[in-house]
């Protein structure tokens, strides 16, 4: 056992020191800067820094949930479309079988975007109310 | 390799459960239709039940990322068995329900797809995919019922603490990657040998905590009560049973394919799992005065009991964890069944507080009949189904002379009987509960109604006649890859 653990060591020490050496770091710094550095209180100092003008409004805006179902709408095809890339620098090496694979794939997505614009999905504005449950 | 007709054969079934979510919704696309929707879903699902049957001679068949052996085949029929059921008790569930109905089938299709993905898996990359297409529509299906506060808060409870789980799994594939080179689960457990470096051993646990957080295993199983008590029905139905036994299936996978598992220390590690999850789940079911919730940490405890056969390992290992699987399976589809016939003509929670169940029998003395069988089951009672697995069990921790583990077997069996009789004795009071919460009035010509039934009847047949199933779990075995 005692073997192992030498060897163990002798293999992994360098992780070791890796984490250590952060670990120093980040408590060196805050530990010196909260040492040296100087603090000055007032007013102005608890308001947020915003490029040194003075912050406007709330923080707290609300956004039309819709905004975030088409962002989701968006990386969902975006990605989807990413795998396409994929296939298309290999396209004359994986030849017909690849094309129906890829058909498939584009396929489903087609489907997936006549269900998306059906249910109302990539609708921006509220005016349309999406179809709702039939009878 | 190119894919041959034999293999087109056997990913068959997985293709025509994917096609029928494609079709559910583009039908959801053309036309809403509760009746119908269901109705493609159900065919759908029999269609590729009955698919699995020819496939069994042709087991095992590999490809690259997927194997279709006997515990691909076996764990798919249990995972389409329980969507059946769910998809029966979706369709009285939803009845009057005021939202979109439709989707809950597409969502409960996917989910399918991705157990049947997952416990074919034979490469890190399917085994990730499919839990994540197995997690994914769950949470939707959890928080189904979004305008409910308590269904809201399962379904983004479950989305976070299992965004962190499959963190922990992620971290541990690519420790394992770092160690192997490779990511098919032969090649990892080849080069990992029996004695696996810190790195690997690393590797293993996290993954095990992955899937350890999906089986609401004990030192991750927080989460289980409250989104047992939250979801809506059929969806705790299904994450009760098909989703456990998927990740169940690829964790068996994984410890029977890798000899680093056979390692003193993680088997003790194991071991150590197994007591805590049957102690603890049992011990803090004691206090339940919700049905879901009840069942939710029983649920913790049979994991518990089902982590034996995995501490063990050999032997009669496969079969154990089949059996086990299987009665589970049967006696959670029932239970839960009740439950969600009980809540299908009420809007809020669910009918789960144990004083809507006081008296039941004597207004519903048929369903009453099935809970009590159900319980009975879950409590290993004999001529049920339980009884065949636990004796399963306890036979194996003998064989392999895990003293601890039988012991606590022994003790979890025994403070489960209490709180199971508890409930059952509220069943059969005669004075009329606070709130009069009932099934509906037809509810035995129901869908839902036909199958918790057929259900109740399955655990006591099994559990009076076993052998069709051990010799069907004995079959599995022995078409398997190991």
């Amino acid at each position: 056992m005692s073997q192992t653990a030498t060897a163990l060591i002798a293999e992994q020490w360098a992780v070791g020191v890796f984490v250590l050496a952060v670990l120093t770091l980040c408590v060196f710094t805050a530990g010196v800067a909260s040492l040296l550095g100087g603090r000055s209180w007032g007013r102005a100092k608890s308001l947020p820094f915003e490029s040194g003008v003075v912050g406007a409004g709330s923080a707290r805006q609300r956004f039309s949930v819709k905004f975030y179902l088409v962002a989701m709408l968006f990386v969902i095809f975006d990605i989807e479309a990413v795998f396409l890339f994929g296939w298309a620098v290999a396209v004359r090496e994986v030849g017909w079988s690849g094309f129906w694979g890829a058909a498939v794939f584009i396929l489903i997505l087609l489907a997936g975007l006549i269900y998306d614009s059906r249910v109302g999905a990539l609708d921006w504005a509220p005016r349309r109310r999406p179809p709702g449950p039939a009878t | 390799m190119t894919l041959t007709m034999t293999h087109l054969m056997a990913l068959l079934p997985l293709i025509v459960v994917c096609a029928t979510a494609i079709t559910v919704m583009l039908g959801i696309a053309w036309r809403r239709h509760h009746g119908g929707t269901a109705a493609v879903t159900v065919i759908g699902i029999v269609l590729t039940l009955a698919m699995l049957l020819p496939i069994w001679t042709m087991a095992p068949v590999e490809v690259p990322l997927l194997v279709v052996d006997g515990l691909a085949l076996f764990a798919g029929a249990m995972i389409l068995i329980s969507s059946l059921t769910c998809a029966a008790l979706a369709y009285v569930y939803l009845d009057n329900y005021p939202g979109p109905r439709e989707e809950f089938y597409l969502l409960l299709l996917c989910a399918a797809a991705g157990g049947m993905v997952l416990a074919a898996s034979r490469h890190l990359a399917t085994l990730f995919v499919g839990l994540e297409l197995l997690s994914m529509p769950l949470y939707g299906m959890l928080a189904y019922a979004f305008s409910e506060r308590r269904s809201l808060e399962a379904g983004i409870k479950y989305f976070i603490l299992s965004a962190a789980a499959t963190a922990f799994l992620l971290f541990g594939m690519a420790l394992l990657y770092a160690q192997v080179g490779r990511l098919d689960l032969p090649a990892v457990a080849a080069v990992l040998g029996e004695r696996p470096t810190a790195w690997g051993l690393a590797g293993i646990g996290l993954l095990l905590v992955g899937l350890g957080f999906k089986l609401s295993i004990v030192p991750f199983h927080l989460w289980t009560p409250d989104v047992y008590e939250g979801a809506p029905g059929p969806a705790a139905t299904f994450l009760a049973s098909a989703s456990k036994v998927a990740v169940f299936v690829v964790l068996l996978r994984l410890v029977l394919s890798t000899p680093a598992f056979q390692d003193d220390w993680l088997r003790g590690v194991l071991a150590v799992l197994a007591l805590a999850g049957m102690l603890v789940g049992n011990l803090l079911a004691l206090v339940q005065s919700n049905l879901k919730r009840l069942l939710g940490y029983s649920s913790i405890a049979h994991f518990g009991y089902l982590l034996v056969a995995l501490v063990v390992g050999d032997g009669l290992a496969t079969e154990t964890s089949g059996v086990y699987l299987l009665t589970y399976l049967v006696t959670t589809l029932g239970a839960f069944g009740v439950v969600t016939l009980l809540s299908s003509s009420y809007s809020g929670e669910d009918t789960a507080a144990l004083h809507h169940y006081r008296g039941l029998f004597w207004r519903r003395p048929y369903l009453t009949a099935v809970l009590t069988v159900s319980l009975l089951s879950l409590a290993g009672i004999p001529f049920t189904a339980g009884f065949i697995g636990k004796f399963y069990i306890i036979a194996l921790g003998v064989e392999a002379e895990r003293w601890w583990l039988v012991g606590g077997i022994i003790v979890g069996s025994a403070i489960g009987l209490y709180y199971y009789l508890r409930v059952m004795v509220t069943l059969y009071l005669v004075e009329p509960g606070m709130r009069r919460r009932d099934a509906p009035r037809d509810w035995g010509g129901r869908a839902g109604g036909v199958v918790v039934l057929g259900l109740a009847l399955l655990v006591v047949m099994l559990g009076v006649y076993p052998a069709p199933m051990i010799e069907w779990v004995r079959l599995v075995e022995h078409i398997t890859v190991r």
